[in-house]
């Protein structure tokens, strides 16, 4: 479970989160919605500790990555934005360090790389190096590397940026899988139709703030819209950085 | 220490899988001493071979007996375009002088900014100075006067240096190629793995990992330390190899890469390697690029390079035999050459050094913290 | 003999350096021992002791007119071999350390001749000589027994004036005996055989697996000695100015004969020399015979001092200058032009000469004679008391020889030490045309069971080949290759001549017209010497 609270984070002369509080739960699928320069990344890196907030908290599974960053992060799995790929190592490999970094022994990690290469049908290319890969490719070796370690909380940022269809589904897939075990997916999208069909809850950002929280549905309402585009662009007041 | 061990571990393999990498580091080790060594074989067989020196002597006929000198140490007539270079003339009225012990004149005209003539100018100008004392000393005798009488002094010369210490010139060169490859070998890693690491934008995802910034700093100097270290081996094997083959005993002196040596370099080299590679991964980090960054280091380096150059060629104040690098580099110089190590200056060279890496590992860990580092914000 | 490469001296020191043998003076006074001297060698002993770089075998030391660092040593061997326990001395070894010791289990041991010269003292000629050896092998230097700083026998007297001494008065029985009586040694030790046991020790104590020999002059006899008693210590040997093991020293008398005679053939083949002094012979023996009626005795200045001396020119002095004049090739060029002068009356040139030879010091007299009396003085054969009846040189060689032996009684080595060596090792017969003391055929003499053995005559060598040809790389390549199969001598061949002086100043020929006037011109000397 992650739970912000009243994070305020001025970057330069921007004011980048502004008083910002939500929280994911475990067994639910959040999507952090929000127009490019939103803040979405910000948060997301505040979840990390990788930025400091100027005040607020920022809680994973109730440990303040303030106080024990080491600790939270044990409790995360990022999917970042780009991956972050090591083109001179093969996905194997990849996922097998980082897998190492979060904690594991090496025996453990070999175990779990194995096992999350065959979740994801990764055989074929998890001996080859990743460079060349297609992004369908990158897509899949970055998701193993963020799951592989079994995190309570998987955070992903834009996660589906430049996917083909495939490769979208197949990550809905098993974000909806790793909803059903009762994992905790909080991702940031500026993509609503990824958002529609996935999330339980959405939180809309704009500006650093929190704009609206709820099921897809209940926005819909609460705006008195049909469709969650409308909605969005209702509760943000422009369709700027939006994609359909 | 399980984090480090692994982040040194993916850093090694990417960066042995890295061929620009392993190039720019191992191509040095390996390359410069064999270029070195072949150049010396070259220049030692310029210098060594005697060989017969073939000038234009004009008016030979007016003074057999200097002609048959000459001969007689290799110097001949010839008159091909290389012996037309230098042109001997004996004047006509040579013999008629010398028989009155007048000066007899000859005439020696080459161009001496030619530096290929230079050498053989003073060899010809020697011999001529050789025949000339030696028949000023007959003269004096036939007079009935000891030529010794011309030499009021007899300098003794006792010179402290060793058959090792002779060769200490080329081996200075020699270390000085060693401490540039601890420099060398690692840079490319060091850039790659923390200027393109950010350019890759794997920096944050490590970042995000539940490891502490002190251990990603420790994994990434001990990776570039290791791959320093590993091209001054390299560097010590092929000089171990390649400089016997130079025939140094020519010109009168031994090179040799004794065990001893190597043991020293390798012992001196660690905290040499250790300040390289976090001095490198310090300025890789402040780089946004990779091409910043190895612009930056190319500046940065000249400065433990020019210590160490002005330490091999001695060109330097005192003072440097204090400092890093040099310090070091001036230790292995009076090691190979026989003399006492100057275990004070080793030691508080080498703990200067560490101090610097020490310090550069503190900044870079601070730094790791710092956003503006992480995402160039 | 000169074992010093006297050829390319360059400076007037080197030419004072080439130092004939013991003075002139001291030659004339032992007469016999002067008359034996084979190798002669200038050099100051300096051996100096510096930082001790660990307790082994050697030290760190400088040797005289070298600047770099050697190291040197020395071994304690028993006086008398037969009394191990009785009176030890010293025998001192210097090493000049390969360049790149590519083979450090073997040295190049270079003896020096005399007998009596040190081989330290003599490093710096050495180290020139053997340079290319030197690149990959040590050479090792031992002074023998009695010479240098092993236990020197010297018998000096330093009180003598070597200008106006009379040496014909001289009384040699009794300074024999005097040197003896003065020296604490048993003298009969000091004889070659046990001086190679010495050099065997001394390649044992430093862990030489093989040696390779170079032995000049009569370091040539101690070569084959070597050979005969250590053949499987020595790898190749190089015989130079050779000593044949069947011949005595005596003989030398006649080969300075040869020499003197080798001397007036090439002056007469020259048509320099020949032109300028066509009664060079008669000039010799004109001089020769005034001498030996008396001394002639003149007023000079000093050679070196230039303070007014008196200068007692005898026959024994004007033989032995010319004698010494001969193992130079340089000084050889001036001997036609100081003979045709002292004919003239004017000894300045012969002065010159003997001044050259006269302050060196370097043979050890006693151990020279412990080494002639015991192994050459009873192999007096009828040819040489013949040859010693026709010839001034021989004769009073001879008769000083006796002198001196009486004076200093070693017992005869028996027959078997006059055997030739028979000996398989790879050998280098160095001789040298023109040599006063050790003639081509003494090489010949030497080679006879010498079964992989070469023998070349260098045309234009005096005494020592090695110092003024080539041969010094034929040295190299032997010990280089351990075999004589691609050893020619072919370089020996090359013409290293030097032009006779034909006045005190000129080698070239002189002009045609030479009036000895004294026209003073401020026109160009050329146009001068055309006029003229």
């Amino acid at each position: 479970m992650i739970t912000v609270a009243n994070l305020t984070k001025k970057i330069g002369d921007v004011q980048a989160l502004d008083n910002l509080s939500f929280s994911a739960e475990n067994g639910q699928i959040t999507g952090l919605l929000g127009p490019n320069g939103a803040g979405k990344t910000t948060c997301l890196r505040t979840l990390f500790g990788l930025l400091k907030p100027d005040s607020g908290t920022a809680m994973v599974d109730n440990i303040d990555v303030a106080i024990d960053p080491i600790g939270a992060k044990k409790q995360l799995g990022l999917f970042p934005d780009p991956f972050g790929l090591y083109e001179r190592l093969t996905p194997r490999e990849y996922i097998c360090f980082f897998a190492e970094l979060s904690g594991m022994s090496r025996k453990q990690a070999k175990e779990a790389t194995a096992n999350v290469i065959a979740q994801l049908k990764l055989e074929d290319i998890s001996d080859r190096r990743c460079k060349g890969f297609s992004q369908g490719q990158r897509m899949k070796t970055a998701l193993a590397q963020a799951i592989v370690h079994q995190p309570s909380n998987i955070i992903l940022d834009e996660p589906t940026r430049g996917l083909d269809v495939m490769s979208t589904r197949l990550l809905r897939d098993i974000l909806l899988q790793l909803k059903a075990q009762g994992h905790c997916v909080l991702f940031s999208s500026h993509v609503m139709q990824e958002v529609a069909a996935l999330c339980d809850r959405v939180i809309v950002m704009a500006n650093g703030k929190v704009v609206a929280i709820g099921s897809p549905d209940e926005l819909c309402q609460q705006t008195g819209k049909d469709s969650l585009e409308d909605a969005f662009i209702e509760l943000i007041g422009t369709d700027e950085g939006i994609a359909a | 220490m399980k984090m480090i061990f692994t982040m040194v571990r993916k850093e090694l393999i990417d960066a042995a899988r890295d061929k620009r990498s392993v190039m720019a580091g191992l191509y040095y080790a390996i390359g410069t001493p064999l270029i070195m060594c072949g150049l010396f074989m070259v220049l030692i067989g310029q210098l060594s071979s005697p060989e017969d020196l073939n000038i234009h002597i004009k008016n030979a006929n007016n003074a057999p007996d200097l002609v048959r000198y000459l001969s007689n140490n290799g110097i001949n007539h010839a008159d091909d375009e290389q012996a037309n270079k230098i042109t001997l003339t004996i004047s006509d009225d040579y013999a008629a002088n010398m028989a009155k012990a007048k000066q007899a004149e000859v005439l020696l005209v080459a161009d001496n900014s030619d530096e290929k003539l230079q050498k053989s100018i003073n060899r010809l100008e020697r011999q001529l100075q050789a025949y000339s004392s030696e028949m000023g000393s007959i003269r004096l005798i036939a007079r009935g006067i000891n030529p010794s009488i011309t030499q009021p002094i007899k300098i003794n010369v006792q010179d402290k240096a060793t058959a090792d210490s002779k060769g200490g010139m080329i081996l200075g060169l020699a270390i000085f190629t060693m401490m540039y490859s601890v420099f060398i070998s690692g840079m490319n890693l060091a850039i790659d793995t923390s200027a393109g690491e950010r350019e890759r934008n794997s920096l944050a995802l490590l970042l995000s990992h539940p490891m502490s910034t002190r251990q990603l700093v420790l994994g990434k100097i001990i990776a570039v330390t290791c791959f320093a270290l590993l091209g001054l081996v390299l560097i010590l094997l092929v000089s171990k190899v390649a400089y016997p083959f130079v025939p140094w005993q020519q010109i009168g002196f031994t090179v040799n890469i004794s065990q001893d040596f190597m043991g020293l370099m390798l012992l001196v080299g660690i905290p040499v390697a250790l300040m390289a590679a976090t001095l490198q991964l310090y300025v890789s980090f402040m780089a946004k690029t990779f091409k910043e960054a190895q612009s930056y280091l190319t500046m940065v380096l000249f400065v433990p390079l020019a210590l160490s150059m002005a330490a091999s060629y001695n060109i330097a104040p005192d003072v440097l035999q204090w400092l890093p690098v040099s310090g070091q580099q001036q230790a292995l110089m009076d090691f190979i050459k026989g003399r006492d190590i100057p275990m004070m200056q080793l030691i508080v060279s080498s703990v200067a050094t560490l101090i610097i890496a020490v310090a550069l590992a503190v900044g870079l860990e601070k730094s790791l913290k710092s956003e503006k580092v992480v995402f160039g914000l | 003999m000169i074992n010093r490469k006297f050829v390319n001296s360059t400076s007037t020191a080197q030419l004072r350096a080439t130092g004939l043998c013991q003075s002139v003076t001291r030659v004339s006074r032992w007469v016999a021992v002067a008359a034996a001297i084979l190798v002669a060698n200038y050099s100051s002993a300096e051996t100096t002791d510096t930082l001790v770089a660990e307790p082994a075998k050697t030290t760190t030391c400088y040797l005289d007119g070298l600047d770099e660092q050697f190291q040197c040593g020395k071994i304690t061997v028993p006086e008398n071999p037969k009394q191990v326990d009785g009176k030890q001395i010293d025998i001192h070894f210097a090493i000049l350390p390969a360049i790149k010791n590519t083979h450090p289990d073997e040295a190049l041991l270079a003896i020096s001749g005399g007998p009596g010269q040190s081989a330290i003292e003599n490093a710096a000629g050495f180290n020139r000589m053997l340079t290319k050896v030197r690149q990959q092998r040590d050479i090792l230097l031992i002074d023998q027994r009695g010479t240098g700083q092993s236990n020197l026998l010297s018998c000096d007297d330093e009180n003598m004036s070597v200008l106006s001494i009379n040496d014909s008065e001289l009384d040699t029985v009794a300074m024999t005996e005097a040197c003896l009586a003065s020296i604490d040694a048993d003298v009969t030790q000091y004889g070659s055989n046990n001086a190679v046991k010495d050099f065997e020790a001394v390649r044992q104590f430093l862990g030489y697996q093989k040696l390779h020999l170079y032995g000049i002059s009569y370091g040539s006899r101690m070569a084959q000695l070597y050979m005969r008693r250590y053949p499987e210590a020595l790898a190749t040997v190089t015989l130079d100015g050779v000593v044949p093991m069947q011949q005595s020293l005596v003989a030398i008398g006649s080969s300075i004969e040869r020499g003197l005679n080798v001397l007036w053939r090439d002056c007469q083949s020259n048509s320099e020399c020949q032109q300028h002094f066509p009664d060079l012979v008669n000039n010799y023996n004109t001089v020769d015979q005034l001498l030996a009626t008396a001394p002639i005795s003149q007023q000079v200045r000093d050679p070196r001092t230039n303070e007014l001396a008196e200068f007692m020119l005898t026959r024994g002095k004007f033989t032995g200058a010319i004698r010494m004049a001969m193992y130079m090739p340089n000084i050889r060029a001036l001997i036609p032009h100081a003979i045709h002068q002292a004919a003239q009356g004017n000894y300045q040139p012969i002065l010159g000469i003997y001044t050259l030879t006269a302050d060196s010091t370097d043979i050890a007299l006693g151990m020279h004679s412990s080494v002639v009396c015991g192994e050459d003085i009873h192999r007096i054969t009828e040819q040489m008391r013949k040859d010693a009846k026709e010839s001034y040189i021989a004769g009073s060689m001879l008769d000083g020889l006796v002198k001196t032996c009486e004076g200093w009684p070693i017992p005869p080595e028996d027959d078997s030490f006059g055997q030739p060596i028979d000996s398989d090792i790879p050998t280098l017969l160095l001789s040298g045309e023109l040599d006063p003391a050790t003639p081509p055929n003494w090489g010949a003499m030497a080679q006879e069971k010498l079964t992989k053995s070469k023998h070349f005559i260098a045309p234009y060598a005096t005494h020592g080949v090695a110092y003024q040809s080539c041969g010094n790389d034929l040295i190299a390549q032997l010990v280089d290759q351990g075999s004589l199969k691609d050893i020619n001598g072919d370089c020996l061949q090359k013409d290293v001549r030097r032009s006779f002086y034909l006045n005190a100043n000129t080698v070239e020929a002189l002009p045609t017209v030479n009036t000895p006037n004294a026209i003073q011109t401020t026109a160009p000397a050329n146009t001068a010497a055309d006029k003229e």
